[in-house]
């Protein structure tokens, strides 16, 4: 069944919705600020949205994760095409997918810094429907007036790429008209700290795939994207989602497969399903998180499977990496392709890993794509690779 | 368009609690058998690793101890299934962690414990020991864990007509945050679905999604008080109105799945 993609948002360090995204990306311009979250004294560098701050309206649902998603869901005309949708179809006709892997994390922390002299939650940070792993999609529901199934996806770093797998699906078996696909996550100091214990965070703005490069940024970001079976509504931005795949390492919570079997297999299954061959790829937009052992697996790999016609980067010297949120946002930078024509350079890549040989550059390249590919791979070994291309 | 029936067929199922240590026994307790007398230690699931299991959060083990049940009831290679593992309410004892450390002035976090704080972990355990390269998701749900949950694996079962294993957990919560999730039991239950297109015998589950308001889990038919907490406390335990269908001839079941709509399950012997 072909399934596609109506309407779509992004809201990073990288620009606040899709049209400051692009001019972001074309001007080279990184979101990536040196680390100031309250708190923390960690010296890394962090990809940001300053304008969480101003959604403090929230009540019971109040968390920087909500808020992001909220601020997200404002922009561009992604509020607009769900109540058009729920209009017509029916708000239960509507189904709800949203990835994240910090969900309302930071509000618990915050609630934990303000505990009564008896160790207990004040009133303000008794809010159930916050403080559990499926916050964001009961928080999106609340928000967006969607009715119908709602699904919190948390595989780590792939979770918000696993939602277009799911929301396709869902498409696919007709309990729902139409899929609002989402991710969000936001920097608290659970991720900070913890990828801190794991040595992998840089002191320096990444550098994906470079031979000096030192470890990863950390972002957050919320994104969105509507999904419909083709044929039942009109798609004006002519995208389509051909193909998914997804699979496990079964070798490490923390370290990729060493030979990237996993990675492997969600390509090759993102391909077959698709029904297309590596030559046919124009770009694929890669995990590259910039940590040393990533950005080597996931290389060598692209050299294996793919000729040197197809164009790569990996985009998070803009945003950092968004975690949860990554899968959706990088999807969202394959796919516009489609539409603008443009692929952004590898940003920060100076000289590629000397172990790496592989069609990575840092420019921009002017082609008009059809298929286009991106990455998502998040601990546990849980891979998932989506594939969009132009609807014909 | 119109919306397919899903069907799929149990092959297996596995189950661990405070008092049951596998299916057999908590299908005695649904039964109406006595409470035993012990209450059980966590599971120590043989499947993983000695090193490993050491290490090894109480949710992960429950997961895994349960998912392992299920395969060998169903007398299947685990790595040849596709798998979604659901807990409503996740780790908070390793939320607890992090948030009390994080709180501190030394804000040093355990490498380890961080990993195993993302929610998928009993996915990313369970794969890391049954060498399982297929599909693991792992999803939230909340108090409609239990409905979204077979929703999304009964979809995938019939969409790519793969065999799946379901695995729905919940760990008791720690003490900070039981005044906002307040369940204190440990509950683990493991389903092996196959499509319904596959030659075995098996309970048919049959599920609709239907446009409904309002919809409350339906009242167990046990009476046993340790069962009826167990239930009402703990989402991943909602299933438990499954299981006990699953040893009629014949029943069907609403369960709520969202705002606007009730996962209407049927279930023939």
């Amino acid at each position: 069944m072909k399934v596609d993609i109506i309407d779509y948002e992004s809201c990073s360090a990288a620009g606040i919705n899709l049209s400051a995204l692009r001019n972001s990306l074309r001007q080279h311009q990184s979101g990536l600020i040196k680390n100031n979250i309250p708190g923390s004294d960690l010296d890394t560098w962090i990809g940001a949205v300053g304008d969480i701050a101003s959604v403090s309206d929230l009540g019971a649902w109040q968390s920087r994760n909500n808020a992001l998603a909220a601020l997200g869901y404002e922009q561009g005309t992604i509020k607009s095409t769900v109540a058009g949708l729920i209009g017509k179809y029916g708000a239960a006709r509507i189904g709800l997918v949203m990835g994240s892997s910090t969900s309302s994390i930071d509000r618990t922390e915050e609630a934990y810094t303000r505990l009564t002299n008896e160790n207990a939650l004040t009133d303000a940070f008794k809010q159930p429907f916050v403080h559990n792993p499926h916050a964001p999609a009961l928080f999106a529901a609340h928000l967006t007036g969607i009715k119908g199934p709602s699904l919190t996806i948390n595989t780590a770093c792939s979770s918000s790429a696993k939602v277009f797998a799911t929301g396709a699906r869902w498409l696919e078996t007709g309990i729902v008209d139409a899929v609002l696909v989402g991710g969000v996550d936001t920097l608290c100091l659970s991720v900070l700290h913890g990828f801190n214990s794991l040595q992998l965070l840089s002191a320096n703005p990444c550098k994906p795939f470079d031979q000096h490069r030192d470890g990863i940024n950390l972002g957050e970001a919320s994104g969105f994207a509507v999904l419909q079976r083709a044929g039942d509504n009109d798609n004006g931005r002519g995208i389509r989602l051909a193909g998914y795949g997804e699979s496990s390492d079964a070798y490490h919570m923390s370290h990729p497969h060493p030979e990237g079997l996993g990675a492997r297999l969600s390509m090759t299954q993102a391909l077959e399903r698709a029904n297309l061959a590596p030559s046919d790829i124009d770009y694929i937009n890669l995990h590259g998180t910039s940590s040393r052992a990533n950005d080597l697996i996931e290389g060598k790999l692209i050299s294996e499977l793919f000729p040197d016609s197809v164009s790569c980067s990996s985009t998070k010297a803009w945003m950092g990496h968004t975690l949860g949120a990554a899968g959706i946002t990088e999807a969202i930078i394959a796919m516009d392709t489609l539409h603008t024509h443009v692929i952004p350079g590898s940003k920060n890549l100076e000289t590629l890993d000397e172990a790496l040989s592989f069609p990575i550059k840092a420019t921009d390249e002017h082609k008009v794509c059809h298929h286009v590919m991106t990455n998502s791979f998040g601990f546990g070994g849980n891979n998932c690779t989506l594939l969009f291309s132009r609807a014909e | 368009m119109q919306a397919k029936e899903l069907k799929c067929k149990v092959a297996g199922v596995g189950a661990w609690g405070s008092y049951f240590e596998n299916w057999l026994a908590l299908r005695a307790l649904l039964d109406g058998a006595p409470l035993p007398e012990d209450k059980l230690k966590g599971p120590k699931p043989g499947i993983i690793p000695a090193n490993e299991r050491r290490r090894a959060p109480l949710p992960v083990r429950l997961a895994v101890e349960s998912s392992w049940q299920a395969t060998q009831d169903a007398d299947v290679e685990p790595n040849t299934l596709t798998c979604v593992f659901v807990s409503g309410l996740g780790d908070t004892d390793l939320t607890d962690y992090m948030c009390k450390t994080l709180a501190s002035e030394h804000k040093e976090l355990s490498p380890t414990k961080f990993h195993n704080s993302v929610h998928n972990a009993p996915a990313g355990y369970w794969t890391i020991s049954t060498g399982t390269m297929s599909a693991a998701n792992s999803v939230a749900g909340y108090q409609e864990s239990v409905s979204l949950t077979l929703l999304e694996a009964m979809i995938q079962c019939e969409t790519e007509q793969k065999p799946m294993l379901l695995t729905f957990y919940d760990a008791p919560v720690a003490e900070i945050l039981q005044p906002v999730l307040p369940n204190q039991e440990t509950f683990a239950f493991s389903l092996v679905v196959f499509p319904e297109s596959a030659e075995m015998n098996g309970t048919l589950l049959t599920a609709k999604v239907e446009q409904r308001e309002q919809t409350n889990w339906p009242v167990l038919n046990s009476s046993c008080d340790y069962l009826g907490k167990l239930y009402a406390e703990n989402p991943a335990a909602k299933v438990l109105c499954l299981a006990e269908s699953l040893s009629l001839p014949e029943s069907e079941i609403a369960m709520p799945l969202s705002v606007g709509t009730a996962l209407i399950l049927s279930c023939e012997n």
